[in-house]
């Protein structure tokens, strides 16, 4: 019999285990073929033909506490199969999920009083209800202390302007600002973990840049572990330390963002303005060889006084480049515009 | 170690009362946001006790023209429809979600219970709480005719009023545990709504008429794999009629324990195969 009230783990024991440790994670769906006409579903569920999907195929990684990770991959690559099996909504098919040293599949009701999980796309608010009822009832759901309920709605209400909408249903709430309460429910039994699944999905700028900066609050200041799960770039430039990429069920990076971007090896865009223009040493080819042939730089437009050029600076120097480009004609000034992070998730995700 | 198991029980007993607590306060919530829109309520109640008794005037009108059921008079059907009534609401009053599980399946709400530190059905059932006054009055109505009658006649003394509430409870037992049980099927198969017209509506729909009214494979599968004919036949044979014995009420509290028990194994092994949902 799970209790509530067994909550209490070994400190000691608890300090020095990984927040989240995943081993060899696998999950397969097994969908059985609809069957079509009459009776459908009485025959489906004596059907013995099924699909097999691989959501996410041996996937394994260790998030030490006070971590900020970013998990991206496109739609359909397992990201979304990953938090559930961390979060011990899905049972993996094989390998392991560890949080803090716990199992969340076998100790669910243990692991779930010290997660805080919030899914963009769906509210754990009661819908009908004023806000801060909900607060009411997942504080008894928790076991949280009237005080402690009072003093952290008091710093989330702050930090996520909570008040303007404290007494209106859920319902009626607007996206952002269902996403901000929802988020603050999240964190009302004090959890050392946060799941975020999609926080930011749909929101305009300013719901955005509220909600990054309580996560970053939340992290900083308050140590907590978060992952989160996006589309936007901006949120992994901005918060995140840590970048995972999943593409078809696989790992297929982890590491920082510059590593990331690193990794894929983007050229850097380089545009230099000639005081009185320029001669290209061959006309008319886009693709030029530098006068020792040590390197190529691919010319991307130019004008009468300007040519911008995108070489690739894991096998180049900078440098080098400007003093062949100086052979060119008399440089006035130069630009450089390193690789967007869009452009490099479009590459990752091919 | 004697100490350790005191702690471990009043633990548990701890939990149990907060789990109670909990369960209140759920329910609660469940009345608060149905009372918003009072309307529905309303409007709600009173087509649910129009078409409840529109069901057994139907029947009656059958029984008036031929007066019994295999030597079952039109009173006696008229209790074991009562019956199948009331134990109906109970079940339907405190386990409606689990009888919608379906909708949680197929749009994906069910991750949301996970994710709480609660038992999925604890978090589940008092989302469905809902009173049920149309099916109450109709089924109370119909049995107080019923009793009315059997009681001139001689037929019952009051005795068969705490017996008949007794079956009743039990009867809801049942019919949680067969719901419950065919809701576990919706893991596997995600849309069970199939299933449920056949363990569920047709079965008690079935179980409203003397069992014996039916072939013998079919009266057999009704008391074994899908036991609605304990809700109100079985007890009815004792209560009304005076067959079997006394020992039916013992009978009726193991067996729909056992059923509660087995469906609630189903159950949770049903949960570490939900596949959720895409997002």
């Amino acid at each position: 019999m799970e209790t509530i009230s067994s909550r209490a783990v070994p400190t000691v024991q608890a300090e020095r285990e990984a927040a989240i440790e995943a081993v060899g994670l696998c999950k397969s769906f097994k969908t059985p073929v609809v069957a079509q006409g009459r009776f459908s579903g009485i025959r489906s569920l004596f059907s013995r033909e099924y699909t097999t999907k691989e959501a996410v195929r041996d996937i394994g990684f260790t998030v030490e506490k006070g971590d900020f990770v970013g998990y991206i991959g496109p739609n359909g690559a397992g990201k979304s199969t990953t938090i559930k099996m961390l979060t011990g909504i899905l049972h993996p098919s094989s390998g392991s999920v560890k949080l803090a040293g716990v199992d969340p599949h076998r100790d669910r009701l243990r692991c779930a009083s010290r997660l805080g999980v919030v899914f963009g796309q769906r509210s754990q608010l009661w819908w009908d209800l004023p806000v801060k009822d909900s607060y009411d009832i997942l504080a008894h759901m928790y076991g949280v202390k009237d005080t402690d309920k009072a003093r952290r709605l008091g710093e989330f209400a702050e930090l996520l302007d909570l008040r303007e909408f404290w007494d209106t249903p859920v319902r009626k709430l607007s996206l952002g600002q269902r996403m901000r309460a929802d988020i603050a429910a999240a964190m009302l039994h004090d959890p050392e973990l946060l799941f975020l699944d999609e926080p930011t999905i749909g929101l305009d700028v300013n719901a955005k840049r509220n909600i990054r900066g309580f996560l970053k609050v939340l992290n900083e200041e308050f140590g907590k572990t978060i992952l989160l799960t996006t589309h936007d770039m901006d949120d992994i430039e901005q918060l995140c330390r840590r970048v995972m990429v999943i593409g078809g069920g696989r790992l297929t990076y982890d590491g920082t963002v510059e590593g990331l971007r690193r990794e894929i090896g983007l050229p850097t865009e380089i545009k230099v303005t000639y005081r009185d223009g320029y001669v290209l040493p061959r006309q008319g080819d886009d693709l030029i060889i530098a006068a020792d042939s040590r390197f190529a730089m691919h010319i991307v437009s130019r004008t009468e006084s300007t040519l911008t050029v995108e070489v690739n600076r894991q096998e180049v120097r900078t440098m080098d480049v400007l003093r062949e480009l100086g052979h060119w004609g008399e440089i006035e000034d130069v630009e450089m515009r390193e690789p967007d992070f869009e452009e490099i998730i479009r590459r990752v995700y091919g | 170690m004697n100490e350790r198991k005191a702690a471990g029980v009043t633990d548990r007993r701890l939990a149990l009362r907060n789990y109670i607590k909990l369960y209140l306060i759920l329910i609660r919530t469940s009345i608060r946001s149905r009372m918003q829109y009072r309307f529905n309520f309303a409007l709600g109640t009173l087509l649910a006790a129009i078409i409840q008794l529109s069901e057994f005037l139907m029947v009656a009108i059958v029984l008036a023209k031929f007066g019994a059921v295999r030597g079952w008079t039109m009173h006696e059907v008229g209790y074991l429809f009562a019956v199948m009534t009331l134990a109906k609401t109970l079940y339907r009053t405190f386990a409606n979600e689990v009888h919608n599980l379906e909708r949680y399946l197929v749009e994906g709400e069910l991750d949301q219970l996970l994710t709480k530190p609660l038992p999925v059905l604890l978090s589940l059932m008092p989302r469905g709480f809902r009173l049920m006054p149309g099916e109450l009055l109709q089924g109370g109505a119909i049995l107080a005719w019923a009793f009315g009658e059997m009681l001139q006649t001689g037929q019952v003394t009051w005795w068969a009023v705490p017996q008949t509430l007794f079956a009743i409870v039990t009867g809801g037992v049942v019919l949680f545990a067969i719901g419950m049980a065919t809701a576990t099927c919706g893991f596997w198969t995600t849309r069970i709504s199939m299933l449920q017209n056949m363990t569920e509506d047709a079965a008690q729909t079935a179980a409203r008429y003397p069992l014996t009214l039916y072939p013998g494979w079919m009266s057999g599968l009704l008391l074994t794999a899908i036991p609605v004919g304990l809700v109100g036949y079985l007890p009815a044979l004792y209560i009304l009629r005076g067959e079997l014995g006394l020992w039916v009420f013992p009978v009726l509290a193991a067996a729909s324990c056992l059923a509660v028990l087995l469906a609630l194994r189903f159950w949770k092994f049903g949960i570490s195969k939900y596949q959720s949902t895409g997002s």
